[in-house]
């Protein structure tokens, strides 16, 4: 029997046969997994064994969602796509937003596994019961937007929602996304160039079918409270008005602005990346996911200068930061621009960013010249290099195809020194954040399973200094210690606690934000909800939500692990460890990265010397 | 003045919570494409329209039904379906302007909004205040028609200008 919230189905498309399958899922996942990440961890470490070529046939693409995607829970819209991912040969995760997971249940999948690889391009088609493959030969080449729009006309039906690769991912730039009607980005790891490898422009769903929950009036209700909760919430007010470029004024003020490449915090030009200057500039309209009621979205116009008659969403303060700061760019514009070629030709803006800025830093150093990069001068602040390198990026013209690889793999081709200004951890370049001003972030970037992640365990209550939460959630005794973020003390137990806190949001799925920022839903809320959509009252308890948090996160360890990974790579670039912070708040501070990860293997119950699980916590999991 | 559904869609965001709360409040589940009012996204331009019953003038669907199930109140310009009168002709479902009445081929049965029996959930539901259920004055009606225009003609003004590269 199906519980409440799930289709009970898994669709699998094999594109070497060209053929379509309808399996039931399993019920042991939906107890030791609920969904989502779970169900994907254990997919992916099944059937893609250790040492498969991430662009070959034998790789697979999921997308999953979970039992309350596509019911009215705040912010569960969203969804992942995983794969072993193409940028780093190691767990890849993507998580987007937009209507595409909604739509997939609505159709009557709870997952999607792509196999195989087809021998012409095409698009797969899933529309209720009728599945297709359909000929992508016309389309190769085309725009995200352009091929979203193609599409839409071809099923004669403007709700056809489209996960669509671009043209970096057909030129299996190693950073390409998967772009959700035009402008949503399942964005890290390369999960285009997997659907690029496999000959796959977009996967398009549409469904007529309904999400049914255990307690329908029960879920109902307290899904419009929790509505009500989000509205009234005044950080999530602010948040709807100014979007994640909230973000800028505060990360320069705590002197934790990614700027030149990571080699300082402080960036003078941050006024003009920051939310009050852009938004009554150039914001021309509010949006929002499936399910929403916060709405972060901005869609935004330049009316003069070189970039005129732009009109696109974004950027989010990631890109801001990648295309500003980083670059040594105080020019919103640029970034806006920046951010619509990574749309339409479906990049990662913060892996782009990163390897534009490393680049930036080998040409300051010499390293590069202009007879490298084809006459373009890598300076810092030059907005038309930067653009300029961009599109040579997306079409790997010249030295933008050996920047295609990500800094690691670029770093690795230039050599000369130049790995030590590839700011990346495991291959994924480094989000906008610092360990050196925030310890326990530097321990996620070292720790999470697809490399320098800010999104699986960021601890905000420790830097923003809530002292109620943090109370709550970690204890009174580790007060005020543990919301000093200059200290490696009480740091893991904040990042364990919240990354099984993160791995459940993963599995719902549900939106960062309002979970993660601001403090508006935790665990005890999810353990009121689950119960309710899906009839399984186990879920009500926090412990076991806890443990089921756990097992997933094991399971990416163990399919990590396969790959070779130990604690050697859990490391941070040395730019963090050896580097004081040169000016502002964190002057003269660094991460003490191997004390933060004895306490972590510790309470995570790993290996001290491999960083691996021991035999009794994968016993403790059911995991052996 | 009597109270009607109306719509501002420069406040809409697109989140669809109306879509969802819709077919929750009136079917029992979360099945958007039979929820009686639909907002119509464009992704290109950052623009999402909510699509609802609203009082039209002239109701094509009242004037249209050949067996009289469908009528319009007189003073709220609301109309209503006569679920007992109705032969599932179709005719009110390709006539209807906002495109909001549809057929469930499953339960064989015209769907259309009745405002909720004067507690509209749409309205309740909306974060930003897109849809509202209340009095509506015609200027604040030309003031928003005014305004997408504005921004209409300046996304063509600029799409006329620019050389169409990315």
């Amino acid at each position: 029997m199906v519980n409440g919230g799930y289709t009970g189905k898994i669709l699998r498309v094999d594109l070497t046969k060209g053929d379509f399958k309808v399996e039931s899922l399993p019920t042991e996942w939906v107890l030791k997994y609920i969904g989502g990440d779970g169900f994907a961890a254990r997919l992916l470490y099944d059937e893609v064994p250790a040492r498969t070529d991430p662009l070959s046939p034998e790789n697979k693409l999921l997308i999953a969602t979970g039992p309350i995607t596509g019911t009215l829970w705040p912010m569960s819209g969203r969804t992942v796509f995983v794969s072993k991912a193409a940028q780093t040969g190691i767990w890849g995760e993507s998580h987007v937003g937009g209507f595409l997971g909604p739509e997939l249940k609505y159709a009557g999948y709870d997952m999607l596994v792509v196999e195989g690889r087809s021998e012409n391009p095409v698009h797969i088609s899933i529309h209720d019961g009728d599945l297709e493959l359909i000929d992508a030969t016309p389309h190769w080449g085309m725009r995200t937007d352009e091929v979203t729009a193609a599409m839409r006309k071809h099923h004669n039906d403007p709700d056809v929602q489209v996960g669509a690769i671009g043209p970096a991912g057909e030129q299996l730039v190693r950073f390409a996304s998967v772009i959700v009607n035009n402008a949503r980005a399942a964005g890290r790891t390369g999960m285009g160039a997997v659907l690029g490898s496999k000959n796959v422009k977009t996967i398009s769903i549409r469904g007529h079918g309904s999400v049914e929950v255990a307690e329908h009036e029960e879920f109902f209700k307290l899904a419009k409270k929790a509505h009500q909760k989000v509205r009234q919430n005044p950080q999530a007010r602010e948040m709807g008005k100014w979007g994640t470029w909230i973000l800028t004024a505060v990360k320069q003020e705590i002197g934790e602005l990614p700027t030149f490449n990571h080699r300082t915090g402080v960036f003078s030009g941050w006024e003009s990346l920051s939310g009050e200057y852009i938004r009554p500039r150039f914001t021309v309209s509010d949006r929002a996911c499936f399910g929403c009621s916060l709405g972060c979205k901005k869609m935004n116009y330049i009316p003069d200068g070189p970039y005129a008659g732009t009109l696109e969403e974004g950027p989010e303060y990631e890109g801001l930061m990648a295309f500003g700061s980083l670059l040594g760019i105080d020019d919103y514009p640029t970034t806006l621009k920046a951010n619509q070629i990574c749309n339409k030709y479906g990049m990662d803006i913060i892996s782009v960013g990163s390897t534009i800025a490393f680049a930036m830093e080998c040409y300051e150093n010499g390293i590069i010249d202009d007879s490298d990069t084809g006459g373009v001068p890598l300076e810092w602040g030059n907005t038309e290099s930067a653009i300029k390198i961009l599109q040579m990026i997306a079409s790997r013209e010249g030295f933008g195809d050996i920047l295609a690889e990500g800094s690691k793999i670029a770093s690795e081709k230039i050599g000369k020194g130049s790995e030590a200004y590839a700011i990346h951890v495991k291959g994924l370049e480094v989000s906008g954040q610092d360990g050196r001003t925030h310890r326990s972030i530097g321990l996620s970037h070292a720790t999470s399973a697809r490399g320098a992640d800010h999104l699986r365990s960021l601890v905000v209550v420790d830097q923003l200094g809530y002292e109620k939460v943090a109370a709550e959630r970690w204890g009174v005794d580790k007060l005020p210690e543990i919301l000093n973020p200059y200290t490696e003390q009480y740091k893991a137990t904040a990042v364990v606690e919240t990354e099984n806190t993160y791995c459940i949001r993963d599995t719902l799925i549900v939106c960062w934000y309002s979970v993660s920022w601001p403090p508006v839903f935790w665990m005890s809320d999810f353990a009121e909800m689950l119960p309710l959509a899906t009839g399984i009252d186990a879920f009500g308890d926090v412990t076991t939500l806890v443990e089921i948090g756990e097992r997933q996160l094991n399971l990416k360890r163990l399919f990590n692990a396969r790959e070779g990974i130990t604690r050697k790579d859990d490391q941070l670039p040395k730019r963090f460890t050896h580097e004081p912070m040169p000016e502002g708040p964190g002057k003269g501070q660094v991460v003490d990265l191997e004390s933060l990860l004895d306490d972590y293997y510790r309470l995570r119950g790993w290996d001290p010397e491999t960083g691996l699980p021991t035999k009794e916590t994968l016993r403790r999991l059911s995991l052996e | 003045m009597p109270s009607r559904l109306s719509v501002d869609y420069t406040k809409c965001t697109g989140c669809r919570i109306c879509e969802l709360a819709c077919s929750a409040k009136n079917e029992g589940r979360f099945q958007p494409s039979i929820a009686r009012l639909k907002i119509v996204k464009y992704d290109d331009l950052g623009l999402d329209i909510p699509h609802v019953c609203s009082p039209c003038e002239e109701a094509p669907c009242v004037e249209i039904c050949p067996v009289y199930a469908m009528r319009q109140d007189p003073i709220s310009k609301m109309t209503y379906l006569d679920e007992d009168k109705c032969i599932l002709c179709k005719s009110c479902v390709g006539v209807c302007v906002n495109g909001v009445i549809l057929l469930d081929t499953v339960r064989m049965r015209i769907i259309k909004c009745d405002h909720c029996d004067g507690d509209p959930e749409c309205a309740k539901v909306c974060p930003t205040g897109a849809i509202h259920y209340g009095s509506i004055s015609k200027l604040t009606t030309i003031e928003r028609h005014a305004k997408i225009g504005t921004y209409l003609d300046e996304i063509k003004r600029v799409a006329e200008k620019s050389t169409g590269e990315a």
